[in-house]
């Protein structure tokens, strides 16, 4: 199971693309396991993740996934193996990472806007520099109209925008996110799959996305790594080739379909 | 909207129900001549409230300084160990248990004990105050500060929140809703703390007026004693529910209500 660990390695499109030394890629996880006492959750994982790359973590729930991004988040250690983000090792949270839960987790005494600074006041950032930019990730997540609102008054799809702009507030490199769309209705998931793209579109960040839905994964992504059941293992790499920026028309496309079938089947023969 | 007639009923129900019981009880009285040494109209319990108001009110005062300084001190003392509950393993593990179980004792059955311990002056009576005051606060509190959900705290380390600043931006606000539940608690018994220490042994407040109206007999002065301790008791947790109201704007006070009581 090393070897197809291996084989995400070498495809790293950084390492393809330009020559000459490539950059540390963004995100570079090696031989990584995790052991809860007896329980293997993750068996030597490995994969990189190019700088502005947008990759999912496709698997179903409880399959270490999410586990697998907590740790690369330095929110959980690892039993075993590296991980390094921007070519330096990870031993807890840094500034150079955002991260996105599958609740939004905004305080309720905070307006949006006071919820989306947090990150600035805890890391001792000037306000005055960010509040703007503030604003702008709210007008570009189109919530600027509740910016002095509190979370309660909004809906649950605001409310994982807010926790996204939140997330990129500080301008990370890395935005890590772990099933965000999963509370949400089939409509408004859609909806903000797009979104996320077009503010992607927009900073270039360098997103890996945990999901356990595959359309999500093949709309979003331009590469997807499919995990095995536990202890967790890539089983395989899809590449998606589709043109951006991605309509949500696109997802009726036979080349979509495909992507989303083949994606279907690495599960199943991994899952059934 | 449906709002402002809701509410509207909500205040006018009680009120329209509070008279009719009055009245129904100023009937009664009136109809049956009962007399007053056994029950007391209404209108005579507000005739000598306004007759005798200096007795009432000169011990009044001396209840409620004593109610609210017992009161202040025990929300103080609850929250500081509330805090050390939280944040000492130690503490926790040592301490929580007792006083969890302390719940279940009747303390103001301690409070013969506390005139052989301080005498039966004032010291008496403030430490029955914050006795049965303390422990619902330090509860509550501490309900408050490790009530956080875990999502909430892994969100703050991601984004490097500094343990001092987890306290103050989460924490604290996190806990107000149930510290003011803690304290609604608190400021009543407290009050009945304080009345009883007054039965006890004192010789002023609103407890020894009661005690002394009824070894004279003189029932309407009982009666309105009772009325105007129940009147401030009122007022005190009124002016804790506003102050709830103010800093506690992200919750309805509804739901807080439900918090502790």
């Amino acid at each position: 199971m090393t070897g197809s660990g291996g084989t995400a390695l070498k495809n790293d499109p950084a390492a393809d693309a330009r020559p000459g030394p490539a950059p540390p890629p963004a995100l570079d996880i090696r031989d990584l396991r995790k052991q809860y006492g007896e329980l293997e959750a993750i068996r030597s994982v490995s994969l990189a993740v190019a700088d502005g790359e947008f990759v999912s973590l496709l698997g179903p729930s409880g399959c270490g996934k999410s586990t697998l991004l907590m740790i690369a988040a330095g929110l959980s250690r690892a039993s075993g193996g590296s991980v390094t983000i921007g070519g330096t090792a990870v031993t807890g949270p840094r500034r150079d990472t955002g991260v996105v839960f599958q609740a939004p987790v905004l305080l309720p005494w905070r307006s949006v806007l006071d919820n989306v600074l947090l990150p600035i006041e805890f890391q001792g950032l000037p306000r005055a520099t960010y509040e703007p930019r503030a604003r702008d990730l709210l007008r570009m997540a189109r919530i600027d109209a509740f910016a002095d609102a509190l979370p309660h008054q909004l809906s649950g799809g605001m409310k994982q925008r807010a926790a996204i702009c939140r997330a990129l507030v500080h301008e990370p490199k890395l935005l890590l996110m772990d099933e965000p769309f999963s509370a949400l209705d089939a409509i408004t998931r859609d909806e903000m799959g797009v979104e996320l793209l077009r503010l992607w579109q927009a900073f270039r960040k360098t997103v890996v996305f945990v999901t356990h839905s595959i359309r999500e994964a093949a709309f979003l992504s331009d590469r997807v790594l499919v995990m095995g059941r536990r202890p967790a293992t890539i089983v395989e790499e899809v590449a998606i080739d589709l043109p951006r920026p991605r309509q949500i028309a696109m997802t009726e496309d036979e080349a979509f379909n495909r992507h989303v079938r083949r994606l279907r089947r690495a599960i199943e023969e991994n899952h059934g | 909207m449906a709002e402002p007639s809701r509410n509207a009923s909500t205040v006018a129900w009680p009120i329209a129900v509070t008279a009719g019981l009055l009245a129904g009880w100023e009937v009664i009285v009136r109809a049956l001549g009962v007399r007053p040494i056994i029950l007391p109209a209404p209108s005579e319990i507000v005739r000598v409230m306004i007759a005798r108001h200096d007795v009432l009110l000169d011990n009044l005062w001396p209840s409620l300084t004593l109610t609210v300084l017992g009161f202040l001190l025990s929300v103080a003392g609850g929250i500081a160990v509330a805090l050390l509950i939280t944040y000492s393993r130690a503490f926790r593990l040592g301490f929580y248990p007792i006083i969890v179980v302390s719940q279940v004792v009747p303390k103001v059955s301690i409070a013969p004990l506390f005139i052989v311990w301080f005498g039966t002056g004032l010291v008496s009576n403030l430490m029955l105050a914050i006795l049965v005051a303390f422990f619902p606060m330090t509860i509550n509190a501490v309900m408050g500060f490790t009530s956080t959900d875990g999502d909430i705290h892994k969100m703050a380390r991601a984004f490097m929140g500094s343990p001092a600043q987890i306290f103050w931006k989460i924490r604290l606000p996190n806990a107000l809703p149930h510290i003011f539940a803690g304290m609604k608690i608190s400021i009543t018994l407290a009050i009945i703390g304080v009345i009883v220490s007054e039965f006890v042994a004192s010789q002023e407040g609103i407890g020894y007026l009661i005690k002394l109206s009824s070894g004279l007999l003189d029932t309407p002065l009982m009666m309105a004693a009772i009325t105007v301790l129940s009147l401030a008791g009122l007022a005190l947790y009124g002016l804790i529910a506003l102050a709830e109201r103010r800093a506690v704007y992200w919750q309805p006070p509804a739901d807080v209500g439900a918090g502790g009581g």
